[in-house]
């Protein structure tokens, strides 16, 4: 029998390369299945390991209070929602206020607010769209946890100095330099000197529409006198002493802030692992969309091998009458067909993992979407793409084992 | 010698109702092991029927059928497959081998049916291609030989297990007759061999390789006469020589000419034409019937 299965296993390859137009089109809904499964479960992969990345980038203890809302499930897309870590785009409830208050909450080490400045930066009458100002403090590059590279960031003493740190892409966005120490920008009618450049931030994956490369930081109290009090704060970020304790923290901020605001919850604070819960929650509607859009291109494959392989079987019933005359028994007519069923469906799926492999690569190099390549979703691919050809293999084989050897001479 | 097949009272009908054909009436037809038996007949009597259903590729509507022995209307497909594989080997006129598959490939076919090993079913398929001649074209494909040459080759295919029947349905009527006489030649060896053949032929020439020759005639068979090895049949000789025998069409027009010189075929229809001749020893095993065709 092994024998058999061999030579129709040889046999089904033989036949598959010999209509290749045809098998290349009855693979490629397996195919295009198979690569967005695969791809959305490696996007996935990538996503969750950016959440990580970004947790750990920030360190455990961070604590983030934003205005308005955020509910924990069935955020859909695209109403803003997903800016969830820093909420650059949401209007604000937060006031100088509630940073003392959250500053005065117990277990909390440092405290910085952040919130976006309007207005436009120019070097010599030279600007740049992708450029924008955030407000911060002098314990921002500690809170965000990120280091300085060049020069230094500003100190408390300096809250009402018209200086700046930048992000790493600012430099050759607005001077045309990659390091511009030294050198000064007009915001707002009034001189700003650099005087830090921050290293890349690799990991800010929320912030689609700012990335803090792209960002100036300047003081808080610099801003607030600039914009008469009118620039609010959009985020709070604190830090626990103790990051076991944050949870706690989390609370008490919680607590008091509500106590600040008449009862009213117009705020939102959260840490660093219930925000990656949230996220995973818009991700996990996003793989499912396309988890579903996969499942039915696989479906449809499928039914385009059945297809194929009816058309194959009414084609070759000479060949299938030939083969019984010379002593081919149902059983191994069948086996032959379910063969090039499982063939065809577990080629399709393999380019499709091949193409999927690609696609991974092309996102990595050109997108912010970093795929992880999952070695289960490939295993599964491959599964699933030979059951697919078992499924809507077995129609057909069954036809085709079933002719009467007359009947099927007959057939011309 | 016992009958290696048995017909008895054989018919087949095709179609429903008012559509009902009779391909084959009430055969009775015992076919003894080692015989060389060709069929000849017009176009659409019954030969082709008969072969399939000898070859177990068809079943009878009506009657018995048994092969060596063993009853053989009854069984089941699989059954069926397992004997066509080992005891049946079939030869068709537009020879029917697998255009994707190599020579060797085609001919180690049923033995790969048979579950043996690759390198085995080579070897023996190489054997079987050497003895139909054929051994230094075995990797070419079926369309880049001549007509005698895939013929060689699925008679290789057909004799590579060993088959105690060869069935051969015109295995020239695509031939020249050169490639015939080759054709013919080889299953002339292969019946010295000891194995049972039987053809259907429309070119009366070809019953000099045969020890029997069957007449049939509207799905019954209407002449049965034994023939010496080298001689033309002594029905067939009588059209022999006044018909030029070049292409079908005269082979055919040779065909009925030749039912009119069949003795019995050309008498008229009697009203109850069932009547059967009792066996005598010695004589021909010929089961006269009666035509319904009207001369």
């Amino acid at each position: 029998m092994s024998a058999v299965l061999r030579g129709n296993l040889r046999m089904a390859l033989s036949d598959v390369r010999g209509a290749k137009w045809r098998s290349v089109l009855t693979m490629l809904g397996v195919t295009v299945g198979i690569v967005a499964v695969v791809t959305v479960v490696d996007i996935g992969g990538g996503v969750k390991r950016q959440i990580v990345g970004t947790l750990q980038h920030f360190g455990p203890g961070l604590i983030i209070v934003r205005p308005g809302q955020v509910s924990d499930t069935g955020s859909g897309l695209g109403n803003g929602k997903n800016d969830v870590l820093f909420g650059l785009s949401s209007a604000s409830t937060l006031s100088m206020q509630d940073l003392q208050t959250v500053q005065q909450t117990p277990g909390v080490s440092t405290v910085a607010p952040l919130g976006v400045v309007p207005g436009v930066a120019t070097v010599d009458d030279h600007k740049s769209s992708k450029v924008f100002v955030l407000a911060a403090n002098s314990n921002a590059a500690t809170v965000l946890n990120q280091k300085v590279s060049q020069g230094d960031f500003w100190s408390s003493a300096d809250e009402n100095a018209q200086t700046a740190v930048i992000g790493r892409n600012v430099g050759q966005a607005l001077f045309g330099e990659p390091v511009p120490l030294g050198r000064s920008f007009k915001f707002r009618g009034q001189d700003f000197i650099v005087r830090g450049i921050f290293a890349p931030f690799d990991n800010v994956p929320f912030s689609p529409t700012a990335s803090f490369n792209d960002a100036i930081f300047i003081p808080y109290q610099t801003a607030a006198h600039l914009t008469q009090n009118t620039a609010s704060l959009y985020v709070i970020l604190a830090k626990a002493s103790n990051p076991k304790q944050t949870n706690g923290v989390t609370t008490a901020i919680t607590t008091k802030l509500r106590a600040a605001h008449g009862n009213a919850q117009d705020f939102t604070v959260l840490n660093a692992s219930q925000s990656a819960g949230i996220n995973s929650g818009v991700i996990h509607l996003l793989s499912m969309w396309i988890f579903a859009i996969g499942a039915i291109s696989l479906a449809i494959g499928g039914v385009g091998i059945m297809n194929i392989m009816l058309l194959n079987v009414t084609e070759r019933m000479h060949e299938i009458g030939v083969r019984k005359a010379i002593g081919a028994s149902s059983r191994q007519i069948w086996s032959q067909f379910m063969m090039e069923a499982a063939v065809l469906s577990v080629v399709g799926g393999c380019v499709g993992i091949v193409v999927a492999l690609v696609v991974d690569g092309l996102l990595y190099a050109y997108s912010d979407l970093k795929p992880v390549i999952s070695w289960q979703a490939i295993v599964v691919a491959t599964l699933v793409s030979l059951a697919i050809g078992i499924v809507f293999g077995t129609a057909p084989a069954i036809k085709a084992a079933r002719k009467d050897p007359i009947d099927a001479l007959r057939h011309e | 010698m016992g009958s290696i097949i048995e017909l008895q009272d054989v018919s087949k009908l095709y179609g429903f109702g008012d559509a009902t054909t009779l391909a084959l009436d009430e055969i009775t037809l015992d076919i003894d092991e080692g015989e060389f038996v060709a069929v000849m007949g017009p176009s659409g009597c019954g030969k082709s029927t008969l072969m399939n259903l000898i070859g177990l590729l068809d079943r009878p509507t009506h009657g018995t059928y048994t092969l060596s022995g063993k009853s053989a209307e009854h069984l089941r497909p699989a059954r069926r497959a397992k004997i066509r594989r080992d005891t049946i080997g079939f030869v068709f006129q537009f020879f029917n081998l697998l255009p994707r598959l190599t020579v060797i490939e085609n001919v180690a076919l049923p033995l790969a049916y048979k579950g043996i090993g690759p390198r085995n079913r080579m070897k023996q398929a190489l054997n079987m291609l050497e003895r139909v001649g054929m051994n230094s074209r075995e990797f070419y494909h079926p369309q880049h030989l001549s007509g005698g040459q895939a013929q060689c080759v699925a008679i290789a295919r057909a004799l590579v297990n060993n088959p105690k029947i060869i069935i051969a349905d015109e295995p020239t009527g695509n031939l020249d007759s050169a490639a015939s006489r080759l054709v013919m030649e080889l299953l002339s060896e292969i019946h010295k061999t000891g194995s049972t053949i039987l053809f259907v032929t429309h070119n009366p020439e070809l019953t000099r390789y045969a020890t029997r020759v069957v007449y049939m005639h509207d799905g019954a068979i209407v002449h049965d006469e034994q023939t010496a090895i080298g001689e033309i049949a002594s029905t067939a000789r009588e059209v022999m020589y006044t018909l030029p025998v070049k292409t079908e069409e005269d082979d055919l027009a040779g065909v009925s000419t030749l039912m009119k010189a069949v003795p019995h075929a050309a008498k008229p229809p009697r009203a109850t034409a069932k009547k059967k001749t009792a066996k005598k020893a010695g004589s021909t095993k010929t089961r006269r019937r009666a035509t319904r065709s009207k001369v």
